[in-house]
């Protein structure tokens, strides 16, 4: 088990312990008596250190090992310009600490960036795409009228969007999360960008995307608008955005553009051959899962729906080409795992509303008997 | 002859079912120098002649381009994904998105 509230502590480099806060009060609050005590010794532990650090910010003199502690938590943030051009990654006009300029894409694009970093280290203890620091690279002004932005496998680029139908693409943070996303998802699951497998992959970084933007606001589940790239459209297109989690189906309805064909329900499933089987458009799917757990279980959306999410993209049952119901079987006992009984029945409850049943019966949860590691996910095993 | 076009655009960040299906641009409906450009497009690229685009993993947003081109004596399909390496393929992408764009709106008025 990596991640059983039973041994919640996790050592990566023998100089520090945090474990995501929201978690451990939880199991404090309602785990067997050893995981209660458990999680509190490493409450105690987590506070004491972000105490320290929080005083060594006040007091400008951290210890040597706080500084070591600080220095694995920095972004390292370079925005290019590829000046119109398809070259990657172009032109580099803002380095990590650098002051902001003119280029209002740059900006958005170093602060949406700053922003994701963030909210993966605070909330989830994850420090940059590869868990390991991996430094963010960004490239604006990508092509000419270039309507779109994609991940590279190395980094995030930008268009410009055409003016007609988009505007720039830096504007929306989610979608700047959706892209760094995908870069996690590449890290941790791999999971195929085709057929079901590619709607989850799509999927989930429409979960991070949002769950960044609601982050950064501060929203709850329940106030939070659920959409993705509010505000990518130019007033052309009628439409209020590109997805919409809470109600897929209903982003956009333009003469131009068509209506919004996400389904938000194994009944509407979409069997194409294009989009690689559909990946963008069968994502509604579990978009919506994802949206009917977390407005159950209430408050904010990253701290328990977000949370089981994560854990999932990092299960090592999880496989490349994991179907919706191996995907929703896998959050459902990571909910149980980690957040007891009544998360486990929301959780389960939202996959049944979009017509996945995870009940024991039909589960089949992949690998479980089998025992199958990657040898590099140890590197987050429990110490 | 003129040329008859068939041209659609697939997923993408922002995938749309209406860009996603084949428009026909029929070059003898053009103006003259708006013909002219597109067939002097698919001429630079050698779109009859070139290679198959050879097609890696695809790129999570990346969009897939189909470009079937018919001059009435031969016809061919290519399937392109983003990013396309080769200017004068990414130039007659770049053109036929346009005239798309401009007779999907034409149509929907
Ligand atoms: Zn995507």
């Amino acid at each position: 088990m990596r991640n059983g509230p039973a041994a919640p502590q996790r050592h990566r480099c023998g100089c520090r312990a945090i474990v995501p806060p929201e978690l451990l009060r939880r199991i404090a609050q309602n785990g067997t008596k050893p995981q209660r005590e458990a999680a509190l010794a490493t409450l105690a532990t987590d506070h004491s250190l972000r105490f320290a650090r929080a005083t060594a910010q006040l007091t400008g003199g951290p210890p040597r090992r706080l500084a070591l502690v600080a220095a694995e938590f920095v972004p390292r943030r370079t925005v290019f310009d590829a000046g119109h051009r398809e070259a990657l990654p172009g032109t580099p006009v803002r380095a990590e600490g650098q002051r902001a300029g003119r280029d209002t894409e740059v900006n958005e694009a170093y602060d949406g960036l700053g922003a994701t970093f963030a909210f993966f280290a605070d909330v989830y203890d994850r420090n940059s795409i590869d868990d390991a620091g991996m430094p963010l690279d960004a490239s604006v002004h990508y092509s000419v009228r270039y309507d779109n932005a994609f991940w590279n496998g190395r980094q995030m680029v930008f268009g410009d969007g055409d003016g007609e139908i988009f505007n720039r693409f830096t504007a929306s943070l989610d979608v700047i999360g959706h892209e760094l996303a995908h870069g996690i998802t590449a890290d941790e699951a791999n999971l195929a960008y085709l057929g079901q497998a590619g709607a989850l992959n799509e999927s989930i970084s429409d979960v991070f995307g949002s769950l960044v933007k609601q982050y950064r606001l501060g929203q709850a589940a329940a106030e939070a608008d659920w959409l993705i790239g509010e505000g990518l459209f130019t007033r052309r297109v009628k439409g209020v955005a590109l997805r919409s989690m809470k109600a897929p189906g209903t982003a956009f309805d333009d003469p131009v553009l068509g209506k919004d064909d996400q389904p938000a329900t194994m009944a509407g499933y979409v069997h194409t051959t294009a989009d690689n089987g559909g990946v963008h458009t069968n994502s509604g799917i579990p978009n919506h899962a994802f949206y009917l757990a977390a407005v159950a279980l209430g408050g904010n959306a990253w701290d328990v729906a977000g949370h089981v999410w994560y854990e999932t993209l990092r299960d090592r049952h999880l496989r490349p080409n994991a179907t919706f119901r191996q995907f929703a079987a896998l959050t459902v006992r990571n909910a149980a795992q980690s957040f007891g009984a009544a998360a486990e029945r929301a959780v389960a409850t939202a996959w049944q509303d979009v017509g996945i049943d995870t009940s024991a019966r039909s589960r089949r949860v992949p690998g479980r008997t089998a025992g199958r590691a990657p040898a590099r996910r140890g590197r987050r095993g429990i110490a | 002859m003129s040329l008859q076009i068939d041209f659609g655009i697939e997923g993408g960040l922002a995938a749309f079912p209406g860009l996603a299906k084949p428009l026909r641009i029929d070059c003898a409906n053009l103006a003259k120098d708006e013909a002219g450009r597109i067939e002097a497009l698919v001429r630079r690229a050698d779109f009859f002649g070139r290679r198959e685009p050879a097609h890696a993993a695809p790129l999570p947003d990346a969009r897939t381009y189909t470009i079937g081109v018919d001059d009435g004596s031969q016809c061919r399909t290519l399937r392109l994904d983003e990013p396309i390496a080769d200017d004068a393929m990414r130039a007659l992408v770049a053109e036929l998105r346009e005239h798309a764009l401009r007779l999907r709106r034409a149509g929907a008025r």
